[in-house]
């Protein structure tokens, strides 16, 4: 280590590795203080976690550009040395290999940040592109998932059901897709797997994020992402909210079939009749695929066994002062990022 | 015997304060694990909270936005450029510059401040006990002493004003040396 960093180093512009250090250190912080917060005010109901947890996601991207146009006394030296309880910048004082600790941490964190975005972009658009054949549903599997599909959406209050694909062939899969134009889509396979009460359930949970419309969430939250793509704070945080939403859903079909362990039952046949399978060959075509499949599946394993285990439990309660809670939060998360640089 | 309604305000309002208590110890650990963090550097980098080492005069201008005062005239005992360079934006901003003689030990410092006409932040250029104090031929309320330096030896040391800045000329050389650098300090605000 060198005592210090060499001036051309610092000649970069200072202010977008301010602004990107930032957005990656105060996502980071917002992130643990939200997720402490969720686990000690014990909020367990989706809609609630979510609100908190858009505080951390807002942040970098309203919060933080608010902070530097409103505020550009944050970047003087005088703040950062006098009054910030942090200063990144501080941290470049130390050199490594004649570059400063905070420009190596900000490059290693925007590296991260962007690999997580790939790892669910590259998959996004393979399957995208690759769509298998759908049918319309002439079968007797292709009736009974149409006739559930209308069943559930009149349960749930859904005076026209979206329209329902149905794939012949392939794996079993049953999901929701579509922005502007939703739809859900089943195969065969799934409803040869699924008995009436978890078919149900599952069509449920699959209307219920249409009804919250959380294919077009998605793609924002994706357009967040690119936005972000050196944030890693900011893309894991975003995978949470993912989660968050599938227990909404969870907690929605849930209420409006009134079988929960239907529901639970089902979403553990089809994650063991894909998921829990081993990866088909061309996906292990990666140099780390091999070494990376092994705590992905396992985190998604654990992900599924959290949702069945919170279903098979009685649906949880609201926290009280939610709204207040969080105004209270991003209030106090304002006041101490304020004097972080 | 106390109103259900009243149980349940009494009970909301307990919840409402265990919630505030958790958001303030949150926040609080968070505040102090990173005023902890910002202690790191200090310690491994070695310099006092508000002061920085920079590579060059040159940075230090760029730091403070004003050009730094040099002298015109500088001695064939020191050698140049500066041994460190340190600023600080505390009191309006301030740099010392200091130089090694030719044997290699540290024998002279200047140091200015930006802020006008007051001390200089000590974190800067610590506070040394003055023996014996007298005027200096430097303009109105300039002065010479005798301190002892941080290595527990005897230093000469000029305080003037120039351009509106403070101006310490501390160093071990000739007396004269140092009062014709001192004269020949030049510069001034971009």
């Amino acid at each position: 280590m060198t005592a210090t960093a060499p001036a051309r180093v610092r000649m970069v512009d200072t202010r977008w590795l301010d602004f990107a250090g930032q957005a990656i250190f105060h996502t980071l912080i917002a992130a643990l203080v939200v997720e402490a917060l969720v686990r000690l005010w014990r909020v367990r109901v989706s809609g609630q976690r979510v609100a908190l947890r858009l505080l951390a996601l807002a942040w970098p991207l309203v919060a933080l550009p608010v902070l530097f146009l409103a505020f550009p006394v944050r970047g003087a030296d005088a703040f950062r040395e006098g009054r910030a309880i942090f200063a990144g910048r501080r941290w470049d004082d130390v050199g490594f290999l004649g570059v400063g600790l905070y420009v190596w941490w900000v490059g290693a964190m925007g590296l991260s940040g962007l690999a997580l975005f790939l790892m669910d972009l590259v998959p996004l658009l393979r399957a995208r592109r690759g769509d298998p054949p759908s049918a319309p549903p002439s079968s007797p599997e292709g009736r009974r998932a149409l006739a559930t599909l209308v069943e559930v959406s009149a349960a749930t209050g859904i005076e026209r059901p979206p329209p329902l694909v149905f794939l012949e062939e392939g794996p079993p899969i049953l999901y929701c897709t579509g922005a502007r134009h939703p739809s859900v889509v089943v195969s065969r396979a799934a409803v040869e797997l699924l008995d009436e009460g978890e078919l149900r359930g599952a069509m449920a949970h699959e209307l219920a994020h249409l009804e919250r419309r959380d294919p077009a969430v998605s793609w924002a939250l994706m357009g967040a992402r690119a936005l972000m793509w050196f944030n890693p704070g900011f893309q894991v945080l975003t995978r949470a909210m993912a989660r968050d939403a599938e227990r909404a859903a969870d907690e929605r079909a849930a209420a409006a079939t009134g079988d929960r362990v239907a529901l639970a039952s089902g979403l553990l046949k089809l994650y063991r009749a894909t998921e829990g399978r081993p990866l088909p060959a061309p996906r292990r075509r990666l140099p780390l695929a091999a070494s990376l499949a092994e705590p992905i599946a396992r985190a998604r394993a654990h992900d599924i066994g959290a949702r069945c285990r919170s279903l098979l439990e009685p649906a949880p309660e609201r926290v009280r002062f939610g709204r207040a809670r969080v105004v209270v939060a991003a209030a106090a998360l304002f006041l101490l990022l304020f004097f972080v640089v | 015997m106390t109103a259900p309604g009243g149980m349940g305000v009494g009970t909301a309002a307990g919840e409402g304060l265990r919630a505030l208590w958790v958001l303030f110890l949150v926040l609080g650990g968070a505040a102090l694990m990173l005023a902890g963090l910002d202690t790191v550097p200090i310690w491994l980098h070695g310099e006092p909270r508000g002061v920085r080492r920079v590579a060059s005069v040159e940075e230090a201008e760029r730091r403070l936005h004003a050009r730094v005062l040099l002298p015109a005239y500088f001695p064939d005992s020191f050698r140049w450029p500066p041994a460190t360079v340190r600023v600080t934006a505390e009191d309006g901003g301030a740099v010392s510059l200091a130089f090694l003689a030719l044997d290699g030990t540290p024998s002279l410092v200047l140091a200015q401040g930006l802020g006008g006409k007051g001390p200089l932040p000590p974190a800067l250029l610590p506070e040394a006990a003055p023996i014996h104090r007298q005027s200096a031929p430097l303009g109105e309320g300039a002065t010479l002493s005798r301190v002892v330096g941080e290595d527990g030896t005897l230093w000469s040391q000029l305080e003037w004003t120039a351009g509106g800045r403070r101006l310490v000329l501390r160093g071990k050389g000739s007396l004269e040396e140092m009062l014709r650098m001192a004269r020949s300090v030049h510069g001034g605000s971009r």
